[in-house]
């Protein structure tokens, strides 16, 4: 005990012990992993094929051989729910991406430069904020169509602009800094200042942002693909998975049940562990 | 406080004009835009023909002109698919949007500002943890599971209400078959709108209990009664106003899905028509409709909370 008493407490305990204040937090992480590695590895070792169609046992009740029972087509349920959760999950994930990435390069810009950059770039924001989210999507799969890449693209347009806020507010406050001076004085770029000195100061926040905007992009992915204008089939994903089930209501109501679970539980995980990493990194506001 | 109401004024008819311009290029600039349409079995005369028709043969800032200049005056356009006027369809659908998302916004404030309360009342005791665990589950569960949810349990299950429409059709108008329609889909949307006004509601209860003034209260031996309902309660419901706003976006995206699940013959519903049917008349007049809407609930609740906030309209 001595010696770790005597020892310099190194500065990564203190990360530590507020990440161990949080077990849901952690819980959350471990429901995440567990998900991604069930959808990856998953339909490797079930052994049932998502897309096999057998009309003799359509519809059929969960047991040893199909776990959650079967679809109106007679194909597995739980092959389904992995096959799709891989899609789900990849789509949320990617379009966080887009999100993420145009969210930072807008309010950096428009943070770092001010004036009329500023002016003309937040005010593009303002109008992104103003349209309601799914509308701005409905325009963009009615304009583009719905090509995976596309639904991708357009679901990360949806919360792309609340990004660009929080990164413009963090990047004009630093503009003026004495630290960002004192990188000009020793003649660095704008870009060079930008990315290594004023960038990590966003990134707590942009890591919680795109944490919660997983979540996000989940629910709204779903809810297109539910829609029927999301991931076309043969592809499933669990939104598209709904909309066969509804169908079904009255023979088989459990087919609209799991696929809403995993949404949901998904869902819940990112929500959580951005709200647990809110508190772990950014403890300035509770 | 006019000059104030005048610049918001001007700042709303500015966004309005740039979503306009937004969703109408965005629609006319993509590859396989609107002149994709029409059919490619024609023959090069008779796709001329219809392009003129339909005015596509001029350029995009042409069109846009026009298309404006027709706007401004109530003429949205025609839909391609239906043959009516885009104005008359959005006039046909927007009262049972209204209808739908003011009954979800009052209950989804009701409720929402009495959890906020109980949370705050009980702050890290059970009853708090339950409110906040409530709301995790309302900013999780996608809304139109829920729909699917309810319909299975209220209404194929128990049989107590219907699963769709906005009212039974052939039977004379009743109010209670109105309400009994309403019922499912506007618990739904409020339940989902909920989590950000508990959420909103918590924290500025939490942060004016703290505040001097209210310890002045008490200390003037006041009410415990009388300084919750005077001095915490009217100063906590300032923040609660500020994000009506954003709750009419959530609101508006919601309602498109509702709307589908339990078939609301609403603007949700057709906007997903017009996307499904490459409509762009529609679906341009009904985002815009839609940006409307909310560009109007933010200038009124900037008003009012200029109103009640003097710091703002002098800031």
């Amino acid at each position: 005990m001595a010696d770790v008493l005597a020892a310099p407490r190194p500065r990564r305990s203190r990360l530590v012990r507020r990440v161990a204040r949080h077990p849901i937090g952690i819980a959350a992480a471990a429901v995440i992993v567990v998900l991604l590695v069930m959808v990856t590895l998953g339909p490797v070792l079930y052994g049932q094929s998502p897309e096999t169609a057998n009309p003799a046992e359509s519809l059929a009740s969960p047991g040893a051989q199909h776990w959650l029972g079967t679809d109106e087509l007679g194909r597995d349920v739980f092959a389904r729910i992995l096959a799709g959760g891989r899609v789900s999950l990849a789509v949320g994930l990617l379009s966080m991406l887009v999100g993420l990435t145009l969210g930072t390069l807008v309010g950096g810009l428009s943070g770092y430069f001010g004036g009329r950059t500023e002016m003309l770039l937040m005010r593009t924001v303002d109008v992104f904020m103003a349209i309601p989210a799914f509308f701005l999507i409905l325009v963009i799969i009615t304009a583009f169509g719905n090509h995976p890449a596309t639904v991708i693209v357009t679901v990360g347009l949806g919360f792309w602009a609340q990004m660009a806020r929080v990164v413009h507010a963090e990047f004009s406050k630093y503009r003026n800094a004495e630290f960002v001076e004192a990188t000009h004085a020793l003649g660095a770029s704008h870009p060079r200042t930008m990315t290594l000195h004023i960038l990590p100061q966003v990134v707590p926040q942009a890591i919680v942002l795109a944490t919660l905007g997983v979540g996000w992009s989940i629910l709204s992915e779903a809810a297109l693909s539910y829609l029927g204008l999301g991931i076309q089939p043969p592809l499933a994903s669990w939104g598209s998975m709904l909309q066969n089930a509804q169908a079904y209501l009255w023979a088989k109501p459990m087919l609209a049940i799991y696929p809403g679970l995993f949404i949901a539980l998904t869902v819940l995980a990112f929500n959580t562990l951005g709200n647990a990493l809110r508190d772990v990194l950014d403890p300035r506001d509770v | 406080m006019t000059a104030y109401i005048i610049r918001r004024l001007m700042q709303g008819v500015v966004v309005l004009f740039l979503i306009s311009a937004v969703t109408f290029f965005l629609i006319n600039l993509a590859p396989g835009g609107p002149s994709s349409a029409v059919s490619f079995q024609s023959t090069a005369a008779e796709r001329e023909a219809v392009l003129k028709q339909y005015g596509l043969d001029k350029p995009v800032m042409v069109r846009y002109v026009d298309w404006l200049s027709q706007a401004v005056r109530g003429n949205l356009g025609t839909s391609l698919n239906q043959g009516l006027p885009v104005a008359r369809l959005l006039a046909q659908r927007a009262g049972a949007t209204l209808e739908l998302g003011l009954t979800a916004l009052f209950l989804a404030t009701l409720g929402g500002v009495l959890l906020g309360i109980v949370a705050a009342g009980f702050r890290n005791r059970w009853p708090d943890h339950v409110v906040s665990a409530l709301s995790a589950l309302g900013m999780a569960i996608p809304g139109f599971w829920l729909g699917i949810v309810v319909i299975i349990v209220f209404a194929v299950h128990l049989g107590w209400l219907p699963t769709s429409g906005v009212f039974s059709v052939g039977k004379q108008f009743s109010l209670a078959d109105r309400l009994r329609h309403l019922a499912l889909p506007a618990g739904v949307l409020a339940f989902t709108l909920m989590p950000n006004i508990v959420r909103v509601t918590r924290s500025a209860l939490l942060e004016v209990t703290h505040s001097d003034y209210v310890r002045t209260a008490h200390a003037k031996g006041l009410l415990p009664r009388v300084v919750l309902l005077k001095h915490t309660f009217k100063n906590a419901l300032v923040p609660v106003l500020a994000i009506l706003g954003l709750v009419t976006t959530v609101l508006f995206s919601g309602s498109v899905v509702i709307e589908s699940v339990f078939g609301w013959a609403g603007l949700g519903r057709l906007a997903i028509e017009a996307a499904n049917g490459r409509d762009y008349p529609v679906i341009l007049g009904v985002t815009l409709l839609a940006g409307a809407f909310v560009v109007v609930v933010n200038l009124l609740v900037d008003l009012l909370y200029a109103a009640v906030d003097p710091r703002i309209r002098h800031g």
